[in-house]
């Protein structure tokens, strides 16, 4: 692992409750100005952690409930005081750790601590914001996330560069540099089938929205299609681009399909003809990115020159280019799934969220290692789906190269998960949901596949704060899932009677099962 | 998604000005959109019912099953159903999910028009060929078929018994040539063969207005969106706009005897005294458009002032049925002659800005002011730090925006399934081989090249 991912991973902990951040705080490495800067956390911590156990139910202090008359008046009358002083413009300041912390203990840091309101702590998160454990929200918006690994998928004998979902999630699309294209069983790992055909190696692979076929871009430089359901190659082979394929996305409907090439073009199909039905006159540079929004009207290219743009799918122009200073090599976009924003990898180790309409990145996503392959990644949805949030909570997901996943929270940038998932570097991840059970699946330089699940808040106390031991690479036999410990709580009120998470539970080897086949 | 990045100016302009595209699949006679405005169903002279993908112009599906002439398609309001008439006396209803045949109809003469009601897909409305019109319920496998009366409804009171029998000889010489649905499906709108419209409540199947429009026969009925817009194309030669009461409101507001229909427009060509092959409302209804006899021209008046404001040119030939987008400034048209199906819409030229992100485009010249801090060099750690630090929004990634106009009456929206082999799915009707590699030709012109395709392709598929 580099350095700086290290770094910002140790970054992390200090925003999240005082408590667990402690826990990795005692474990964490050595660089001079983070420790400084962690001792000055530790003396503001210290006081008031082991208050945690004691709080009072959060029922009330979290609500505003007539629920609070039943406690103790002294107690009331000084909570409630305290929430007029500070007057937060959101009613969110007002968390179960806090008030608890602020209860046992009166202390001017207290003030401080929840007197700015959390939309404010988003700017200086990197300054300000060290030493200060940031108030959740009262739905409390979790602070990480814990996927599992579930599958190892082998049979690739060569590096996998795309892995997907089918729509319905029930099966897993992989493409490789050794010309094959698989499909798996998502429930049990199963390889369903290969499809051979191309001349050399798939670098892309797109599920046509129906489920029924398959789209497959190679370097032989044509586009094949496999159905899923007969097992058969179609008929027609897309051929018309000069040189390999770099990319494909197929649009909502399934009746055009998006192509981007080293030849520098990007072709829209007519899936039922086959035939090249507009060709954008796109790019400088060979097309490495390429998607298509929600309802069809958009797509999104993206070139090694740096530029992405925005096409109108109805009159083949140009809409929108986007473009950092530099012009780092743009690897590959996707639309946000309400098709506002668009998520674009670029080799300067940056996922940046722009705003296509005013040309504007509204987030930098960092974190990962990226300076040679194109990765991609996608969108997710995490916490509990029934309550209800300023925003959704979201998630983006990368692979990177040191082989490492990484989820980042949509709002706060915050790495919410690493996992330390392939030998080399991760190439493709993609997000699914198998009747209701959140799904990643990854695939990498390693030749494997990996299907990981999210787990409940249950197991995630389990198994949640191993050592923090981040150069444990997890092997590729005997994954190590977790060698992260900033998840050590799960949700900083879901449980009252929670250990506190000083105490160190041992990492546990999941069950997992190790499917190969050939 | 794309609105908020089209040219506001592009998005303004209401009707289209050039012709763009050419269709062909065989020689079409009839066409309609769906709803959503993605499909276009062609009915051609040999029976085949071709539906379009309006985003790719490809052959979405082939519904073979008429052995004549299509005389008109109309849809279901999610897309799903298709309601096909003929000229070999069958109506047909398809389901576009597998492209079957649900209800086959038969009449005891050719179909003129046939209509879906705009809310029951298993019911429909038929004006025969020297017939009378019927309202034919599909909803089991035995259609009910129920007569719709064509006579006009004359007032009963204080008649003399001689102009009594006068008229109900002259009433017995009506035939219907045309019944549409209202937009809410509780009435009928009939257009009789001696220029007189009758509006015929659904339940009961009696008439319960009458109103003598013109001498000439109506030819043709269509119904705006908004459902309050009639537009009349009969013989003499006028095309008529007619404000209709809001029927929803008869037996609250409205009483069957207060029913007035008020006409709006005439539309003529009064030099040249043109009849009309076709006419259309365009999307909003705001403009009427109209093919002409022995005339390639499509003329588009604008409805506020009656004015003619765009001929729309472009192809040689004669163009029958014409239609407009249902939400786009679009129109087809197809050629009497050829079958071809022209497309007429707005051609925006590329903004060489959106390619270039640093460049704007200026009307004038504009004199460039350096900012102050324009060329002040900060280290690049500190830049991205500070840039950073400013990405403080919440942004909503997940929750879509209600698109204005989309699934408007909660409508889940059809889509056809997309079939790699619709060639395949030809039942081979319309590819006749004399020998190897010569087809004999059915239709003149464009078909032609289709044709040759298939053989390509055929002989592909052998090899």
């Amino acid at each position: 692992m580099s350095r700086s991912n290290s770094q910002i991973r140790r970054r992390e902990p200090r925003d999240q409750s005082p408590a667990d951040s402690s826990s990795d705080e005692l474990a964490a490495g050595s660089d001079h100005d983070e420790a400084e800067r962690r001792r000055a956390s530790w003396t503001l911590q210290k006081g008031f952690t082991p208050q945690r156990p004691q709080k009072s139910g959060r029922s009330y202090s979290d609500s505003e409930s007539s629920d609070e008359l039943a406690v103790d008046a002294g107690e009331y009358w000084r909570s409630s005081r305290k929430r007029n002083d500070h007057r937060s413009p959101s009613p969110i300041t007002r968390t179960s750790s806090q008030d608890g912390s602020q209860r046992g203990l009166n202390t001017p840091q207290d003030d401080d601590i929840s007197g700015p309101d959390t939309q404010a702590h988003d700017a200086d998160e990197w300054t300000g914001r060290a030493s200060t454990p940031v108030p959740p929200p009262p739905p409390s918006k979790p602070d990480h996330l814990n996927y599992k690994e579930k599958f190892v998928l082998r049979g690739h004998l060569r590096g996998v560069s795309q892995v997907q979902f089918s729509p319905d999630c029930t099966m897993i699309a992989s493409a490789g540099a050794d010309a094959a294209v698989k499909i798996w069983d998502t429930a049990s790992g199963r390889l369903i089938h290969t499809f051979e055909g191309h001349l050399a190696g798939v670098s892309t692979l797109a599920w046509a929205p129906d489920g029924e076929w398959i789209a497959t871009g190679s370097d032989d430089k044509t586009i094949r299609l496999w159905n899923v359901n007969t097992l058969k190659a179609h008929t027609k082979i897309f051929d018309g681009h000069h040189n390999y394929i770099y990319q494909i996305a197929f649009a909502p409907k399934g009746n055009i399909l998006v192509s981007g090439s080293y030849d520098e073009a990007v072709f829209m199909w007519d899936v039922r003809r086959a035939q090249v039905m507009r060709s954008l006159p796109a790019h400088s540079d060979p097309v490495a990115g390429i998607d298509v929004v929600h309802d069809g009207t958009l797509i999104a290219s993206c070139a090694l020159d740096g530029l992405i743009r925005i096409w109108d799918t109805h009159s083949g122009q140009c809409l929108r280019t986007l473009v950092m200073e530099d012009n780092p090599p743009a690897t590959c976009v996707k639309f946000s799934p309400n098709g506002k924003y668009v998520l674009a990898w670029t080799l300067d180790g940056c996922v940046r969220m722009w705003n296509y309409v005013e040309s504007r990145v509204l987030k930098t996503f960092q974190g990962h290692v990226n300076n040679k392959y194109s990765l991609s990644g996608a969108f997710g949805l995490y916490g509990p789906s029934d309550t209800k949030f300023n925003v959704p909570l979201c998630f983006a997901v990368s692979g990177s190269e040191d082989g490492a996943i990484l989820f980042w929270d949509i709002v706060s940038k915050k790495v919410l998960q690493r996992l330390d998932a392939h030998q080399y570097a991760v190439l493709s991840v993609h997000t699914g949901n198998l009747k209701g059970k959140r799904m990643v699946v990854s695939c990498g330089l390693d030749k494997t596949i990996r299907v990981f699940e999210e787990t409940g808040e249950n197991d995630a106390e389990g198994d949640g704060d191993s050592t923090p031991v981040p150069e444990a690479r997890a092997q590729n036999d005997t994954p190590i899932h977790d060698a992260e410990g900033d998840n050590a709580m799960t949700d900083a009120d879901a449980d009252v009677s929670a250990v506190p998470s000083t105490t160190e539970t041992p990492a546990e080897t999941p069950v997992e099962e190790d499917v190969t086949m050939t | 998604m794309n609105l908020s990045l089209v040219d506001p100016f592009v998005l303004a302009q209401e009707y289209p000005d050039t012709l763009t595209e050419k269709l062909s699949s065989g020689h079409a006679t009839c066409l309609s959109f769906n709803h959503k405005g993605d499909y276009l169903a062609s009915g051609r002279v040999d029976g085949t019912v071709v539906i379009f993908d309006i985003e790719t112009n490809g052959v979405a599906r082939k519904l073979q099953g008429h052995t004549r002439q299509i005389q008109s398609i109309s849809w279901s309001r999610d897309g799903r159903y298709l309601l096909t008439s003929s000229q070999d006396w069958k109506c047909i209803l398809w389901d576009l999910q597998d492209g079957s045949r649900i209800r086959t109809v038969r009449f005891e003469a050719p179909v003129y028009i046939a209509q879906l009601h705009p809310f029951n897909h298993l019911l429909f409305v038929a004006s025969l060929f020297e017939d009378q019109p019927v309202l034919v319920d599909v909803s089991s496998p035995k259609p009910i078929k129920r007569i719709l009366p064509s006579a006009p409804l004359r007032p009963t009171e204080d008649i003399d018994p001689a102009t009594a029998a006068k008229q109900a000889a002259q009433d017995a010489k009506h035939s219907t040539c045309v019944t549409i649905f209202t937009a809410f499906g509780n009435h009928i709108i009939a257009g009789t063969s001696k220029g007189w419209i009758n509006i015929i409540e659904t339940q009961t199947c009696t008439t319960i207005h009458s109103m003598r429009l013109c001498n000439g026969v109506v030819i043709l009925l269509h119904l705006a969106s908004n459902g309050r817009d009639l537009l009349v194309n009969s013989s003499d030669r006028v095309i008529r706009t007619v404000l209709m009461p809001d029927l929803s409101q008869l037996g609250i507001d409205l009483e069957p005897a207060s029913i007035k229909l008020h006409v709006e427009h005439k539309f003529q060509d009064v030099v040249n005294r043109l009849s009309w092959n076709h006419v259309t409302f365009s999307s909003t209804g705001e403009f009427v458009t109209a093919t002409t006899f022995m005339n390639p021209d499509i003329y588009v008046w604008e409805r506020s002032h009656g004015s003619l404001v765009k001929i729309l040119e472009g192809p040689k030939e004669e163009l029958g049925v014409v239609e407009w987008h249902p939400s786009r400034p679009m129109v087809v048209a197809c050629g009497l002659e050829s079958g071809c199906i022209y497309t007429w819409s707005i051609v925006s030229p590329q903004k060489w800005s959106a390619l270039a992100p640093d460049f704007g485009e200026v009307e004038e010249n504009v004199e460039y002011m350096e900012a102050e801090d324009e060329f002040d060099v900060h280290p690049a750690e500190q830049v991205h730090q500070r840039r950073l630090d400013l990405e403080d929004e919440e942004p909503d990634v997940v929750t879509m925006d209600s698109v204005k106009g989309e699934d408007v009456d909660g409508v889940e929206p059809f889509d056809v399934p997309v079939l790699l082999d619709v060639e395949d799915s030809d039942s081979g009707e319309d590819v006749v081989a004399v020998g190897p590699g010569t087809m004999r030709k059915r239709t003149p012109g464009a078909r032609e090249t289709e044709e040759k395709d298939k053989v390509t392709n055929g002989r592909k598929r052998r090899r």
